[in-house]
């Protein structure tokens, strides 16, 4: 039986089969033997999550757009169709040609957060492709990996081949032409990966030995040959303005968890809160245009037919020409009787009035990401956004109608004490207080979400400790008792989950040995509170022998050897100890809008907005 | 104001794809083509189009269609052309004509459907046409149901809703070509049919190798 017959009977057993058919609007398939090389995208998680992925949209659009190349979905199956696959022996394929992975010149892995790894090897185990790359042959594909969490690269170092380190749209077409010319002159995987080994945001783990001292702590790594560079430079994509953006996006035939038109206005943040990765490792601030965005949206929207359009970007109000953005953005919406979203809103009189408008008679919930509980501690982690700014925007919002408030909490922040939960607590009573008080009528209600700090990489608490997860746990039950008041809902999340999630954020090389066993145990989906299971969990970790609480909750020597040394981000070291330094005396630092703080990214690239407010 | 009926076949992968899928990508599709359909008024406007008649997820079909009003006048030649255009792999537009825009919905005027049953690994054999005729001459049909509010299974006799069923030889394989009632005022699936037939002819079959394809579309007055 071939595969599409073997696929065909799968589809009526499963749910939402549509996860696994292609056919989208707008997809693009190739002839295999059209093409130098074929490149399969593999998201390590459910199709309408992958499908929300923007990422995935940019990348699939440029590689196909190039006629030598081709570029194939695959996603992980669900755990349904995944046990069928493995009874019936399907291997894992790709949307576009249902051409088994294995058959694929190069797999890329994008890597969006920690908990999604034992997804690849999983998907690794039912492509039928060896997981450790050392075991692999010529025959393989070449297994790539990217995104975030290629920041640091190390417990999927065994894995995985190569890494993209930074911004993709620019170095990934031009590394698969490179190997689809390498590969016709018949080197080998490791010869062609020694050739690029020194370009920009290109690591190759297998050519770097990771050395320990007793303590456990990482020496050096040593490198296996010349070509390999001291540090891996992440590539950075200058300019957005003229940069690919995809308009004729993949338009889902199910619905997934996005299921719209989205524009990317800007990549970067110059806020520089202490915890955030993602406003250390995507510096500078690099704006597209508004004419440009305007034109990108309205041919996405008669592209595709979406009725819903977003934008993309770590702040949306940090937009240097937001107002008249979103002014001419409501008027292009309403005409064509599509629904506008901006998220992350900065609450001021503009953005209120922009809601108005946008949200009329369905107003969704209003969210605050106040982070900590007290200023002090909001000092520590660099979030500048004060009380009175919630307690404002508050009553207005109550004024013009909003009857659901959202805050957004982290607990086991650097410093925390109790005082700060109280004061978690505190704001969440003074938001039921200020309803009562405006007299406006209606059931009213505020969630306070509460998730648990996990340190990140190249960010200022990448040497911090995390809370042990029995900590976590102790300050949930205070919290849910502190907060058990009327019109209050206090949602958390899995303790035991942001344990493992650190020691993965944080972990070396050895980790990989834990990701194994835990693949065998059979942990996937470890993302989704139905499918982690702690138990499974608790086997991996003892039969590995990996300590937890060395890579979670132990605090670091500024001048102890990190796992991810070896990717410069160009954020400087020196930066970011100063500002862990600054953290653990609560003192701020401006937004660098105001004044250049120094990160050291001008030294690599222009930074427009670096003191531009000055 | 204008309504039109377009009609097109389902086949391929893309039967995979639910009712509410398809509601959705046509809703698109308008949006694409600039072939806007009226919007309802109120809080919640939405466009006033609805199918014939739903399409169990992972049938074939070869007589869908999709009713909607329009505010601007189109030929119904440029709306084939323009859906056409936009449609995935499977979806074919295979036709479209006007309605009175006073008329009963096309889906009040369905009364039955035929469906073509392809068993992908039963033989044909000529004691298939016997056992069919059989089939039809027990004084009841028994078949499960799964009840709506209870959400349990029952049994019901499904006789009456059955119109006729021929058994057939495709390329050796067996197909029954079944004419079952469909419609808002008596309907049967035919699920309830494959399960009854198969247990009584005593075959070994399981359901994923059993492939339906909704034929025609009859209707009342026609």
């Amino acid at each position: 039986m071939d595969l599409s017959t073997k696929l065909d009977k799968l589809l009526k057993r499963v749910e939402k089969p549509a996860r696994y058919i292609g056919g989208e609007t707008n997809i693009i398939v190739k002839e295999p033997d059209d093409v130098r090389l074929r490149f399969a995208f593999a998201f390590p998680d459910m199709y309408e999550i992958g499908m929300s992925y923007m990422g995935l949209q940019i990348l699939y659009s440029i590689i196909n757009k190039d006629s030598e190349l081709s570029c194939e979905r695959v996603f992980a199956p669900a755990p349904d169709m995944e046990a069928l696959m493995r009874e019936e022996n399907l291997p894992l394929f790709t949307l576009e040609n249902k051409t088994p992975v294995r058959d694929m010149d190069v797999l890329g892995f994008t890597l969006q957060y920690e908990m999604s790894y034992t997804n690849i090897l999983n998907m690794l185990e039912l492509a039928g492709i060896p997981m450790l790359a050392s075991e692999r042959t010529e025959d393989d594909p070449l297994v790539a990996a990217g995104g975030p969490c290629a920041f640091n690269p190390e417990p999927l170092a065994d894995f995985i081949d190569v890494f993209f380190v930074g911004d993709g749209e620019e170095i990934l077409p031009v590394f698969l032409k490179k190997y689809a010319a390498a590969k016709e002159t018949g080197i080998t995987k490791a010869e062609f990966l020694k050739s690029v080994a020194g370009d920009d945001g290109i690591y190759v783990p297998s050519l770097y030995e990771p050395l320990y001292n007793e303590d456990g702590t990482v020496r050096e790594y040593r490198r296996n040959c010349s070509e390999a560079p001291e540090k891996i430079r992440r590539s950075i994509l200058e300019d957005l303005e003229h940069a690919e953006f995809p308009t004729d996006n993949i338009v889902p035939l199910i619905e997934t968890v996005h299921d719209r038109a989205v524009v990317e206005t800007f990549r970067g943040c110059t806020r520089g809160c202490r915890f955030c990765q993602a406003g250390m490792i995507y510096r500078p601030v690099r704006e597209r245009s508004k004419d440009t965005v305007i034109r990108l949206a309205l041919d996405q929207l008669a592209a595709t037919g979406h009725e819903e359009l977003s934008l993309l970007s770590l702040s949306t109000s940090d937009y240097s020409d937001f107002e008249n953005l979103a002014t001419e953005l409501m008027k292009s919406c309403e005409q064509q009787n599509v629904s506008l979203s901006l998220p992350s809103l900065r609450l001021d009189t503009f953005s209120f009035k922009v809601l108005q408008e946008i949200q009329k008679y369905k107003k969704s919930g209003l969210t605050f990401a106040p982070e900590a509980g007290t200023q002090r501690l909001r000092d520590v982690i660099n979030k500048g956004i004060t009380e009175k700014d919630i307690y404002d925007a508050v009553e207005q919002a109550i004024e013009l109608g909003w009857k659901h408030i959202k805050l957004y909490f982290m607990i086991g922040l650097p410093t925390e004490t109790y005082e700060d939960l109280d004061g978690i607590a505190e704001i969440a009573r003074n938001i039921v207080e200020i309803n009562k008080k405006s007299g406006v009528p209606g059931r009213f209600n505020v969630t306070v979400s509460v998730s648990n700090f996990v340190p990140k990489p190249h960010t200022p608490f990448q040497w911090a400790a995390q809370d042990r997860t029995e900590e976590f746990t102790k300050k949930h039950v205070y919290l849910f008792e502190k907060l058990k008041m009327k019109g209050v809902t206090f949602n958390y999340h899995d303790d035991i989950v942001s344990t493992m999630e650190a020691v993965f954020a944080r972990g070396d090389r050895r980790c990989s040995q834990l990701l194994l066993k835990a693949h065998e145990a059979g942990c996937s989906f470890d993302g989704w509170t139905e499918y982690f299971d702690t138990e499974k969990w608790q086997k991996a970790i003892s039969e590995s022998g990996i300590d937890t609480d060395f890579y979670a909750c132990r605090e670091r020597q500024f001048d102890e050897v990190l796992p991810w040394d070896v990717i410069d981000s160009s954020v400087t070291k020196d930066f970011l100890i100063s500002e862990a330094e600054k953290a653990s005396r609560a003192e701020t630092t401006a937004d660098c809008r105001f004044g250049c703080a120094g990160c050291g990214i001008n030294s690599r690239v222009k930074c427009e907005m670096g003191g531009i407010y000055e | 104001m204008n309504r039109y009926v377009v009609e097109f076949s389902k086949d391929g992968y893309i039967r995979y794809t639910s009712h509410l899928d398809l509601l959705r990508l046509f809703k698109r599709a308008f949006k694409k083509t600039g072939v806007e359909p009226d919007y309802s008024h109120g809080f919640n406007p939405h466009p006033k189009m609805s199918f014939t008649q739903p399409l169990s997820l992972g049938y074939s079909s070869k007589c869908e269609s999709i009713e909607f009003d329009t505010a601007g006048d189109f030929t119904t030649e440029e709306i084939v052309r323009k859906l056409s255009s936009v449609m995935p792999k499977g979806l074919t537009i295979t036709g479209c004509f006007t309605r009175d825009i006073k008329a009963k919905p096309l889906a009040a005027e369905v009364e039955a459907a035929v469906y073509a049953v392809h068993f992908s690994t039963t033989p044909y054999e000529d004691k298939f046409v016997k056992l069919t005729s059989d089939y039809l001459a027990q004084p009841q049909i028994i078949a499960a149901k799964r009840q709506k509010k209870t959400k349990k299974m029952a049994d019901v006799d499904i006789k009456a809703k059955i119109r006729g069923i021929e058994a057939l030889n495709d390329h050796g394989m067996l197909v029954l070509r079944m004419t079952l009632d469909c419609g808002s005022t008596s309907n049967l699936s035919p699920e309830q049919v494959i399960s009854s037939y198969i247990s009584f002819c005593g075959l070994d079959v399981k359901r994923w190798d059993v492939d339906v394809t909704r034929e025609k579309m009859i209707f009342i007055n026609k």
